[in-house]
């Protein structure tokens, strides 16, 4: 098994060394960056803030549960607590990155559970809002077999971060 | 999406409200904004970290040098552009940057791209199969370098951040893989 601790630090090496040979001024660079990276807040905040608000209180109720109990009775082997994140994970990339942090707030972020969703999250984007966006912006109206296409491919990856995560961590 | 939202809070807030469970609803919506900033802020610091660093990387045109790469690929995977360099560049730097995570950068130049290929589009209102194969690679969303989720689990403290990364790689690259597989058996039959 590789250590994947090493990924970054070589990742931050590189760029700073392929930096340092082309004469990039990498200070510059890297403030511009930050703060871009810091106007993020006005536009996260307010969608994760929704999500949030409608996951909690879909926790909170215990109406997720009951969904979910539902759902592990009829498919066995994935734990219940993965199930909302298969769900909105195609709809919102707001709303599964607020189930993950519900997961890790639930089961722990080093929890079968947490790595799980972890690698759910990072196997594929928001295939409704994406093809919304797009085909919206160029007054596309009929999107032909697009929608289909990107929902196949999400159950795919989807199905295989969960066999990945259940063959080597389970 | 909307209606999605307000029927999630509809039929819980009435689930509860026949539970008689009225204080947990109360609750949630006290602490709720409080919890997300307490979780946003840790995630964008680290995530602006990671920002800076790309634009590093993008100055130094490492990020450049990678689109060239892809190049010949992806002039196999849209036929209907190989005489259209710019679109095709577009279509390259989105997917590019897709890929080093930087998903709100790559938005404007995805947009840039539909619009390239609107110009080859014969018929104005309905998609191309350019068009379709575009949204799968992106719909399906190859990320190599996932920071917003390194973000996410350091500011849990993770013992392993970055133990993840490799299953989500191999993940998304099956359902790019998946993705694409269907689109030319369905729409490059002819």
């Amino acid at each position: 098994m590789i250590n994947t601790s090493y990924i970054l630090p070589l990742l931050v090496l590189f760029i700073c060394v392929i930096a340092l040979l082309r004469r990039v001024n990498a200070y510059h660079s890297f403030i511009e960056g930050v703060k871009d990276g810091i106007f993020l807040f006005s536009d996260i905040y307010p969608a994760l803030l929704a999500m949030m608000c409608a996951i909690t209180l879909l926790r909170e109720s215990g109406l997720m549960e009951v969904i979910c109990n539902g759902i592990a009775t009829y498919i066995e082997g994935i734990p219940k607590e993965i199930w909302p994140m298969v769900f909105f994970r195609p709809i919102s990339g707001n709303a599964s990155l607020a189930v993950l942090v519900d997961i890790f707030k639930t089961c722990g972020v080093d929890s079968l559970q947490g790595i799980m969703a972890s690698i759910i999250q990072g196997s594929t984007d928001t295939t409704f809002y994406v093809i919304t966006l797009y085909f919206s912006s160029v007054g596309i109206k009929k999107t032909k077999n697009a929608l289909p296409i990107g929902l196949l491919a999400d159950v795919a990856g989807i199905a295989m971060a969960i066999f990945l995560t259940v063959w080597f961590f389970g | 999406m909307n209606v999605i939202w307000l029927l999630i809070i509809c039929i819980t807030v009435l689930y509860c409200l026949c539970n008689g469970r009225v204080d947990v609803i109360n609750a949630v919506f006290v602490s709720v904004g409080k919890e997300t900033f307490d979780f946003v802020v840790p995630l964008l610091c680290v995530t602006a970290f990671w920002n800076g660093m790309l634009y590093i990387a993008r100055d130094a045109k490492i990020l450049a040098a990678l689109e060239k790469l892809a190049h010949p690929i992806l002039k196999r995977l849209f036929p209907d552009l190989k005489n259209d360099a710019e679109t095709l560049g577009y279509v390259a730097s989105n997917v590019i940057v897709n890929m080093v995570g930087l998903g709100s950068a790559a938005t404007p130049m995805g947009l840039k791209a539909m619009q390239g290929m609107q110009q080859h589009n014969p018929h104005k209102e309905e998609a191309s199969r350019s068009m379709v194969t575009f949204l799968v690679l992106n719909t399906a969303g190859v990320t190599l370098l996932s920071t917003t989720i390194i973000a996410m689990r350091s500011s849990f403290h993770s013992l392993d951040v970055t133990g993840f990364m490799p299953f989500a790689i191999l993940s998304t690259c099956f359902a790019s893989f998946v993705g694409l597989c269907v689109d030319r058996w369905w729409n490059y039959r002819d």
